[in-house]
């Protein structure tokens, strides 16, 4: 069963592409990266999948039913989404804004401990929100969109504000709920939180996707194919598959010159940029 | 149509909450007082000076929280927030508007008590200013829909203002400017004809126009209001 399928998505705005031909699908219960440099799509998409925008072609069904539904009462209790401009009640405090998100979904008040612990902010609970620093306020927004354990996860930059403790804590907390059943959508750019916390990724280029699978598959399509050995004395040889490359192995391993050896795969990030042609944003 | 009372009454305690905490706002409820309290011992027509504290109050207090309350949803994106929960935009329209009708009839009931206003006809008295309300509230879920940002809404409503509470004072000049007739539609100038109405005592026909003309413009401005809402709502 698909969480979320996408079949040949279009989004123009005007005369500005933002999606060119999107197809793609997401089975329940897995944790889906989707890449891609500023001004690829990302938002785009996830708004089409949350009803917030029509595409302009295509066809695009999120827990069965077409995207155009997420906007119904019963099917917005099923997701949860986090996006750089969700906003929140400034003169609220942090308990406040989540008591107001509870009400709203007929919770009961131990929810809102439950998600300040998730978000590492049970301390600073009864601060208000104009007070607080960057970091702080996504971990609030993130809370409120967390805190009814949606099917169905969206999350638009989740960490992009985080140090690395708190990163950390939240993908911590975010696998926990992946381990309960919610399939989590996500857009980063951060390519160590993709490869840490994703089963699969895509990435997006000018509105196209041009590569999707399991990071690890990723880097073995993208393998230049290159071997490098290190001997003990110091030298690096870089080196192709082939049999001339196995003689001299063979006669370095004989002689107990290797000291290390491996095959040269690219990161993420290096296949990101292969495919990008861009620098990180 | 999609609206719960519990997630109305959400929407309601948080919006009382940054109104109690927002004083740039609240200090609004002074106004009606202040003015209870400055005019208490004028001598002169009680009834079209009560008419003017209560159609300035109205305008000043409703209308203007009102359009505060909802252009600042707007400003803030929390109003994107809401929309992804399970709350409608009725819930939120009306959990706002029950708030500002609560406040503004405790206020103006205040007001009327401070000022020394004495009816022979409660009910009616009632039944007028609860329409207004209604009305004014209208008003500003309009001029809140127009408006990016507090601030704009904050000055939008005062054209609404000067138009409301000058009216019935212009159609003094009648006589010179026949096209200043339209001013006596004003829902403030029906609204200060029905109190001078029930001073001399008029016939229950009499009594009924003006409250008629006030409810018709109650229930358009209010269809306006939730047309609009929805309509422009949504595009963003
Ligand atoms: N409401 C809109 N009106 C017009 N153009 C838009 C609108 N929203 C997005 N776009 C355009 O669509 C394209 C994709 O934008 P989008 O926000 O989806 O990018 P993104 O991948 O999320 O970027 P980032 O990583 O910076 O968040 C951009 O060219 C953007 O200008
Ligand atoms: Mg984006």
């Amino acid at each position: 069963m698909n969480a979320i399928s996408v079949q040949n998505i279009q989004k123009a705005f005007g005369s500005n592409v933002a999606l060119k031909d999107v197809s793609f699908e997401i089975p329940k219960g897995e944790i889906f990266g989707f890449l891609g440099p500023s001004g690829s799509g990302k938002t785009t998409l996830l708004k089409i999948l949350t009803a917030q925008l029509e595409a302009t072609g295509g066809h695009a069904a999120v827990m069965e039913m077409p995207s155009g539904m997420m906007q119904k009462t019963a099917q917005k209790r099923r997701f949860g989404i986090l996006t750089d401009n969700s906003g929140l009640y400034e003169r609220l405090s942090i308990e406040e804004n989540l008591d107001v998100f509870r009400r709203l979904y007929d919770l009961p008040k131990s929810s809102i401990d439950q998600v300040l612990h998730f978000v590492n902010l049970n301390a600073d609970r009864k601060k208000r929100v104009n007070v607080l620093s960057k970091g702080m306020r996504q971990r609030v927004t993130l809370a409120c969109a967390i805190i009814h354990e949606p099917e169905l996860l969206f999350l638009d930059e989740p960490t992009s504000a985080l140090d690395p403790v708190n990163t950390a804590h939240i993908h911590k907390g975010l696998r926990y709920l992946n381990e309960r059943g919610t399939t989590i959508f996500l857009t980063t750019h951060d390519m160590t939180e993709a490869e840490t916390l994703c089963e699969r990724v895509a990435i997006l280029h000018k509105g196209e996707i041009r590569a999707i699978g399991a990071p690890d598959e990723l880097k073995k399509v993208h393998r230049d194919g290159t071997l490098t050995v290190e001997l003990t004395s110091g030298e690096k040889e870089r080196l192709s598959m082939n049999e001339d490359s196995a003689a001299a192995i063979a006669g370095w391993m004989s002689r107990g010159q290797i000291d290390r050896m491996y095959t040269n795969e690219l990161s993420l990030g290096d296949i990101f940029i292969k495919l990008t042609g861009s620098e990180l944003v | 149509m999609n609206v719960s009372l519990k997630r109305i009454q959400a929407i309601f305690i948080k919006d009382y909450k940054e109104f109690s905490r927002n004083y740039a706002v609240s200090i609004m409820i002074l106004f009606p007082i202040a003015f209870a309290l400055l005019y208490r011992s004028e001598a002169g027509d009680q009834a079209a000076i009560y008419a003017f504290i209560m159609n300035f109050s109205l305008a000043m207090l409703t209308s203007f929280v009102q359009a505060c309350l909802i252009a600042e949803e707007k400003e803030r994106n929390t109003l994107r927030s809401l929309m992804m929960t399970p709350a409608s935009m009725l819930d939120v329209l009306i959990g706002k508007s029950a708030l500002v009708f609560l406040i503004s009839a405790a206020v103006l009931a205040f007001s009327t008590y401070l000022f020394g206003y004495e009816t022979s006809n409660v009910m009616l008295l009632t039944a007028a200013l609860g329409i207004s309300i209604v009305l004014y509230t209208a008003i500003g879920t309009i001029c809140g829909l127009y408006s990016k940002t507090l601030l704009e809404a904050s000055l939008s409503v005062f054209p609404v203002l000067i138009i409301f509470t000058a009216g019935p004072f212009a159609l003094a000049f009648e006589e010179q400017y026949p096209f200043l007739e339209v001013l006596r539609y004003l829902p403030s100038s029906q609204l200060s004809e029905l109190l001078v109405a029930m001073e001399v005592g008029a016939a229950a026909g009499e009594l009924a126009r003006p409250l008629v003309i006030i409810s018709i413009w109650a229930v358009v401005l209010t269809i306006i209001s939730f047309i609009l809402y929805k309509k422009r709502l949504m595009d963003q």
